[in-house]
């Protein structure tokens, strides 16, 4: 190739992984986010293999009705944040902040109804802590055997608690792109900031899913 | 760029199937069957939610391969972990 | 759209940012360059604490019972009257090793020369996130002076070891440590992010931002040791930072996932940790095999013997990094079948190293080599990296381990391949990047003096250390004396421990000529070593924004002594051989003269 040619060649980088940089990272940081729920939710699995009688049988400790219904609201944010993605595809300017006010209240939701479940659960002595664990189970009399061991107060804090966590992060970060919505910032041409957000809470909605089964109906 | 055109109704139609696998899911954590058939099942259905999820919401369906396979990666690891730790107990 | 951008001309970007004030250019800086010195010089600090803190170990263990010199200004919780107390020196073994991990090696190699190698070798212009860069930066100082802060809690610093196995490490009544520990894992889930963050850069530059032509087995094999380094750093630091945040639970709130007395399960945390414990080893010493075969290469005027099998080989080292942490349990009382599935594994993984280690000695041969101080820390990286890993097979094989753990035959490999193996790589790394870093060339004389001085006291100390072990030994032990069947050691600890002395003397003509050459080193021009790789292809120091436009990269990075080209190498940005001329190319597109060696 003469050097005529090298130097009329495109400068532009190779493709690598065909996504750009921002979904990229993103999706690099939650598999990181993966691994980390691995170490919380896999002691839970080896701790329940080890320990058995520390667990009860679905629903006598844990609130399920009000878990699924927690689930739906979450699986709903979904929804209202690939919503909010649609729109902003279109160029739809309303549209992305509705559906982005929508996912913030949906998750505000889901934060304070477990914030309420926690409320309750401990209120009933069903807490993480190894000396002062005592649960008695959904709707009975404070007195009676303790239900269940420590350690299934200390995983299930440990894992629904990170998880919450997350979420509230989640809805924060939200509540920065719906401003950055609202200043007019995404373009049909330019929504990474969307898409990137729409990544996080999805794969909040998707560890839910897994925390859900694993926690509330096993 | 990727093709978005049918994909509203997608949405809202993976929505009603992540529905319905919960109740699902509900419905048969308390029937009366053997803990492991018990687990096993649930474990498959919040798997195939899961799934949905990725593959639609995340639109992973709709990125390069090569995408497919950095988002599994870290899959093994974690089921070595566990299964290996396992057999401790 | 939302596609990977073409690059705007990075000149006018460089121009934009020419009025940034001190704060953004020095302290607050998102230029990998500028970060890549700040972790340089952060970490060089970090190094001397753990250092010290091992100075202080090795005074117990040479002088027993006697006062330490300086040692009077410590208080009496520590050290009445500078005689070491055996709680304190419990904590000096842990935080040793804490801050030679965590707060140098890491940083020295992951942030460092990430930093600075990847986006000059692969010819982008800065990382791909050049903000969460800056932040993956401060975080390391904050974590720190946590860390640094847990010496002057009640109780002191942390005194369960660098493995900090529960349960010692979750109750304070056992080591008498409760806010220290406490403070341990919130430091270390801090500095956690550092390295997410930044290996999450790492890999999306890589992947992301390659300039054209560098395909993925062009890439020089320091940024592909960094990338699969990154890789491991993503996966496995959550794995810690999980872990942690449970035996922090543990400690404040009265949980009890690895407290007995509550049906936790110590194991469980041995195994947490350890499965986050192997590929971090793999993490201290991946980057420093990449910088050896950088500098072995560039130095032997000869290409890498192996390019394709070293990637591999270094990739092999990354997934089976996965699966062989219960080798450091075999004394646990895990499964033994568990037990010999990893010791299976374990012999295995010694396999790739090897290859690397022949490939090196395959490029050295009959090369056109040139003993500069760089690749004589190059060569005795391979050296000492082979004793470490022959000791290491040792280890691997239980039955032969039931002996030796937690020895001081461990102590010894240990030490073998993260001092003679990481931490001369960093030397080859740091003496070889220099002139890029700060544009000069740091003396050869003292470099060379540093170097044989270094070796000699390294080998004095830590070979002995291989006949403690097998004599019976333990590790972390305050007074060995009190077995009379090792009192018959005490001359061989003695003698260490004035070797290591000798050792950290001798860092002085280091860290002298590190300082000194910043402002009276010659001046390094753009290419003092005739490299081949885009970073030489720069200015020393780079502009911001690297290039002037984005390189065009037209062969591999070890085209040393091509018969074709003009001089012994052939830089990967020059353009190629244009036939019908008896093939001699034309002189690499950037004008600026090389400086006669």
């Amino acid at each position: 190739m003469s050097n005529a040619a090298v130097a009329t060649m495109d400068r532009k980088p190779m493709p690598g992984m065909k996504v750009y940089n921002k979904k990229l990272g993103m999706w690099v940081f939650l598999l990181s986010e993966v691994m980390f729920f691995t170490s919380l939710i896999g002691s839970y699995i080896i701790l329940r293999f080890a320990h058995p009688d520390h667990w009860t049988d679905p629903g006598v400790v844990l609130n399920v009705p009000l878990t699924a219904l927690n689930t739906f609201f979450l699986i709903c944010s979904s929804v209202t944040m690939v919503k909010a993605f649609a729109a902003i595809q279109e160029g739809d300017q309303k549209g992305l902040k509705n559906w982005l006010l929508a996912t913030i209240l949906i998750g505000a939701t889901f934060v304070g109804i477990q914030g309420i479940e926690y409320a309750a659960l401990s209120a009933e002595g069903f807490v993480p802590a190894l000396d002062a664990y005592h649960a008695v189970g959904r709707g009975n009399p404070h007195e009676g055997p303790s239900l269940g061991g420590p350690l299934y107060g200390a995983t299930f804090y440990a894992m629904t608690g990170f998880h919450g966590a997350h979420v509230s992060i989640g809805v924060l970060c939200l509540i920065f792109v719906y401003i950055q919505a609202l200043r007019g910032v995404y373009t049909v041409a330019d929504f990474e900031g969307v898409e990137i957000i729409g990544l996080y809470w999805h794969f909040v909605d998707l560890v839910w899913i897994l925390l859900f089964t694993i926690v509330y109906l096993i | 760029m990727e093709e978005q055109e049918h994909a509203h109704p997608r949405y809202i139609l993976i929505w009603v199937i992540l529905l319905v696998l919960t109740l699902a899911e509900v419905g048969y954590a308390f029937l009366d069957l053997p803990k492991i058939v018990l687990a096993s099942g649930l474990i498959f259905m919040a798997l195939w939610k899961a799934l949905l999820v990725a593959m639609y919401y995340m639109h992973l369906r709709y990125e390069p391969r090569r995408m497919w396979v950095l988002a599994a990666s870290p899959l093994p690891f974690a089921i070595i972990l566990v299964l290996a730790v396992i057999t401790e107990f | 759209m939302s596609t990977t951008t073409a690059p705007e001309t990075h000149a006018g970007h460089a121009e934009a940012h020419h009025e940034l004030g001190f704060i953004r250019t020095y302290i607050f800086s998102t230029d990998h360059k500028m970060i890549a010195r700040q972790f340089l010089f952060t970490s060089l600090l970090f190094l001397l604490v753990g250092g010290t803190l091992a100075s202080m170990v090795r005074w117990q263990l040479g002088f027993p019972g006697q006062p330490m010199p300086l040692g009077g200004g410590l208080p009496d919780t520590m050290a009445p009257g500078g005689i070491i107390l055996p709680e304190f020196y419990n904590s000096l073994v842990t935080m040793h090793a804490t801050f030679m991990v965590f707060f140098a090696l890491m940083p020295l190699q992951a942030g460092v020369f990430g930093n600075l190698l990847i986006p000059l070798q692969i010819g982008a212009e800065d990382m791909a996130f050049p903000r969460i860069n800056m932040v993956s930066f401060w975080i390391l100082p904050v974590a720190g002076i946590i860390m640094l802060a847990s010496f002057f809690v009640e109780g002191g610093a942390a005194g369960a070891g660098w493995t900090s196995y529960a349960p010692l490490s979750a109750s304070g009544e056992w080591t008498g440590v409760y806010m220290g520990q406490i403070l341990w894992l919130t430091s270390l889930a801090v500095l956690g992010f550092s390295s997410i963050l930044g290996a999450l850069n790492y890999v999306t530059t890589v992947i992301n931002m390659r300039a054209p032509g560098m395909t993925w087995f062009r890439i020089p094999l320091a940024t592909w040791s960094l990338f699969v380094t990154a890789w491991l750093l993503l996966l496995a630091i959550p794995i810690l930072t999980g872990g942690a945040i449970l035996l922090l639970f543990d400690q404040t709130i009265g949980t009890a996932f690895f407290r007995p007395e509550g049906s936790g399960e110590p194991l469980l945390w041995q195994h947490i940790f350890w499965f986050f414990g192997h590929p971090e080893v793999y993490i201290l010493i991946l980057p420093a095999m990449g910088f050896t075969s950088e500098v072995i290469a560039c130095r032997s005027r000869k290409p890498i013997f192996g390019y394709h099998s070293m990637v591999i080989a270094m990739v092999a080292i990354g997934f089976l990094g996965w699966i062989v942490w219960g080798h450091h349990m075999f004394q646990s009382g895990m499964n033994p079948l568990l037990g010999m599935t990893f010791m299976a594994t374990t012999v295995v993984i010694a396999v790739p190293s090897a290859i690397k280690t022949f490939n090196w000695m395959g490029t050295l041969w009959r090369g056109n080599i040139h003993f500069d101080t760089p690749l004589l820390h190059a060569i005795a990286f391979v050296s000492l990296f082979i004793i470490g890993g022959l000791s290491g097979i040792f280890m691997a094989v239980a039955p032969v381990d039931i002996y030796i753990h937690d020895t001081y035959f461990i102590v010894a490999h240990l030490h073998y391949v993260l001092v003679g193996g990481s931490l001369f790589g960093i030397f080859a790394g740091i003496t070889f990047w220099y002139p890029k870093m700060f544009g000069r060339m740091m003396n050869e004389g003292l470099g060379k003096v540093h170097f044989v001085l270094s070796f000699i006291f390294y080998n004095m100390a830590f070979f002995p250390m291989h006949n403690l072990g097998v004599q019976g030994m333990m590790r972390r032990i305050y007074d060995p004396n009190q077995y009379e069947y090792l009192q018959g050691l005490q001359p061989t600890n003695t003698f260490i421990s004035i070797s290591v002395f000798l050792f950290a003397a001798t860092q002085v003509i280091f860290a002298f000529n590190f300082l000194w050459s910043l402002r009276a080193g010659k001046e390094a021009g753009r290419n003092p070593w005739k490299s081949n790789t885009l970073l030489w292809a720069t200015p020393s120091p780079p502009p911001h924004g690297n290039f002037p436009e984005m390189p065009i990269v037209n062969r591999g990075p070890y085209e040393y002594s091509h018969p074709d080209a003009e001089e012994d190498f052939w830089p990967q940005d020059a353009p190629p051989a244009t036939s019908g001329s008896g093939g001699q190319p034309a002189a690499s597109p950037t004008p600026e003269p090389v400086p006669g060696d």
